[in-house]
């Protein structure tokens, strides 16, 4: 199809227009409500993570001895815990570990997905076969019980969450790109840079990535929402991070035993913040697929 | 093609898949540079009985080596013995097979009962307040902490409105449990004809399986939503649209098309829904497969936790072909991908 090979060409040499970046905000806002209210429960973590030394009222991991289970006050506005540590602080404290844990996962994830995505989708062969059959194969082990045994298994430091998550999230990024890739592959832009005498490494970094990467983009956000649930899974469980930590989950485990004696706030503000926070993501993502991917929603 | 050929040529695809979880499990443990040596040994022994536990284990051959024993193992159903319970891996993963299933059977059939109608009128009408609704719905169940569903569940129907039993096991502790057929107490109770055990079963059964049919729940819409949409926009339905044939003639159309697709999906639901039913498990204190491998991950008891991995990657296995032969007896036109 020469039109749709040109029209590819011309993307790559023509600049995007410039906008402001309110004029972005609203835009997504029309193309996509979902993503906005996604991005902007994002943003309102994203605000509690960095503000949050100026925002608690109380420190996390302070003891007022006195206070054990106290339910919601306008001292202490989500009640305490069974330690007498002030849930309300500590549940702004958390959204710490749900970015900090999120976000360097996504990135490795990247790091590992792209390249491999890349090179396998440009060579094919029998290393892009083996590859994808061993993708395959991962896909029958549960993702949460694989993520926990692995853990598990590795030692259990805050590093090693990270890793792990970053590890198991890689292939979605890998095959996303590589689908691109393929489709890319014999376009006239990259042949032309091939005869150009383009070293493999420039041909694939610098022609083919930046074609090839908005699906992968579109996927970080949906990504970076598994993270946070199975990090906080794995607290909740106790593996990772351990209890008087302020993560959610590690909180949520804490309230567990108070559910059937009543006291109910233990458990309920950390897990309202990790479903608004994974929410927002999710919406965010979502929202993302829709604006770029038009065909998968709403086709009367 | 005939379904022996067919069934021949699946199971040729399987064994590659079989060996690279076998091989998979295996290195779980490895890769982990934790000591099952030290672990047996105790922080008292001498290396002499290091070196004798090492041989026990076969851990002083080189690695293939030990794969192949392993292999060995794994082809005679010796999984090895769990730490913590003192027994073989296996038995105890099979006794609590039946415990589990039922969970999840009930959980997915109730997820799909829901899912299904709902994603379906959310196709019929795409971009309609309800599709937004359903949309919602289903982004919220990704989102939603299974474990933390269930804690919900039990402050309000335990603790505020005395309707459910205490989330701890899954029958009450002054009912006597029927005796023994299929290992779930409710088809048990029901065989035996005892309706105490019964309605008690029934009661410790509601609140886990409502978490997990909320959970499946969500991917099942978006899938059937999505399916449907595509089966709509298809050549054939858009044809019999402008022909003028009725709309519920046109639905049935639809809805035929969209079946296979849309159980299929249910079926894999099954497996990917194991996860969760642990951790559901897990608060609920029910004392199946998905308790015993969380506990035995929490605990470090990792012959077990092999045990299980491998396990339930048999099971998705398992689940993918059997849907795999229903479509072929369906649909024979549906070939190998």
């Amino acid at each position: 199809m020469p039109s749709e090979t040109t029209s590819m060409a011309l993307r790559e040499v023509t600049a995007e227009p410039e906008f402001s970046l309110w004029q972005r905000i609203i835009g997504l806002t029309r193309r996509s409500p979902t993503a906005a209210v996604g991005l902007g429960i994002i943003l309102f973590f994203g605000m509690l993570a960095l503000m949050a030394q100026y925002l608690m009222p109380h420190e996390p991991e302070l003891v007022y001895a006195e206070r054990v289970l106290h339910p919601p006050s306008s001292e202490h506005l989500f009640g305490t815990d069974g330690n007498g540590m002030d849930i309300f602080s500590r549940v702004i404290y958390g959204a710490r570990f749900g970015f900090g844990i999120a976000i360097p996962a996504v990135v490795l994830a990247l790091v590992i997905g792209i390249p491999v995505g890349l090179w396998t989708g440009y060579r094919g062969g029998m290393v892009d076969e083996a590859l994808m059959r061993f993708f395959d194969g991962l896909r029958v082990f549960p993702s949460i019980i694989l993520a926990l045994a692995v853990v598990a298994a590795t030692g259990q430091s805050l590093i090693n969450v990270v890793i792990v998550l970053g590890v198991l999230d890689s292939p979605v990024f890998a095959r996303v790109v590589r689908s691109e890739v393929l489709a890319l592959r014999s376009s006239v832009f990259v042949e032309s840079a091939i005869a150009a005498g383009n070293p493999t490494w420039r041909i694939l970094f610098i022609h083919l990535l930046p074609n090839a990467i908005q699906g992968a983009m579109a996927q970080t956000a949906v990504r970076a929402a598994w993270a946070v649930r199975i990090s906080a899974t794995l607290a909740f469980l106790g593996i990772g991070i351990q209890a008087p930590t302020p993560e959610w989950g590690a909180m949520i485990r804490q309230g567990a035993e108070f559910m059937i004696s009543g006291q109910w706030w233990v458990a309920l503000f950390p897990g309202v913040a990790l479903i608004l926070l994974v929410l927002g993501l999710n919406m965010f993502g979502d929202g993302m697929q829709e604006i770029l991917n038009p065909r998968s929603r709403a086709e009367k | 093609m005939t379904f022996t050929r067919f069934f021949l040529r699946r199971m040729m695809m399987v064994i590659p898949l079989l060996v690279g979880i076998v091989f998979g499990t295996f290195m779980l443990i490895r890769v982990g540079g934790l000591d099952p040596v030290g672990l047996l040994a105790g922080p008292t022994a001498t290396a002499e009985e290091f070196d004798i536990i090492r041989a026990e284990l076969g851990l002083d051959q080189p690695l293939w080596a030990q794969f192949g024993i392993y292999i060995g193992n794994v082809l005679q159903g010796d999984l090895g013995e769990s730490w913590l319970s003192t027994r073989p891996v296996l038995d105890d993963m099979l006794d609590r097979v039946p415990v589990t299933l039922e969970l999840l059977l009930w959980g997915v059939g109730i997820g799909a009962i829901i899912g299904i109608p709902i994603g379906l009128k959310a196709a019929f009408k795409p971009d309609g307040t309800f599709d937004h609704v359903s949309r919602f719905f289903s982004l919220f169940g990704f989102s939603i902490p299974t474990y933390w569903l269930g804690l919900m569940m039990l402050f309000v129907f335990f603790y505020l409105l005395r309707w459910a039993p205490p989330g701890i096991g899954r029958i009450g502790l002054m009912v006597s449990q029927p005796p023994e057929v299929t290992g779930t107490y409710l088809m048990d109770s029901l065989i035996a004809g005892d309706w105490t055990a019964f309605r008690s079963a029934l009661s410790h059964l509601i609140l886990p399986v409502t978490c997990i049919a909320v959970i499946a729940a969500a991917p099942i819409i978006k899938h059937t939503r999505a399916i449907a949409i595509e089966v709509i926009s298809s050549d054939a339905v858009r044809y019999a649209k402008a022909s003028g044939l009725p709309t519920l003639t046109v639905r049935r159309m639809v809805l035929r098309n969209a079946a296979t697709p849309v159980l299929t999906f249910v079926g894999t639901e099954l497996t990917g829904l194991v996860g969760t039913t642990s951790l559901i498990e897990y608060v609920f204190a029910w004392g199946g497969l998905g308790q015993y491998g969380l506990n035995a991950i929490i605990n470090g008891d990792f012959t077990a936790v092999q045990g299980y991995v491998l396990f339930l990657a048999l099971f998705s296995i398992f689940v993918f072909l059997i849907i795999d032969f229903v479509v072929f007896l369906i649909e024979p036109r549906a070939e190998l991908q």
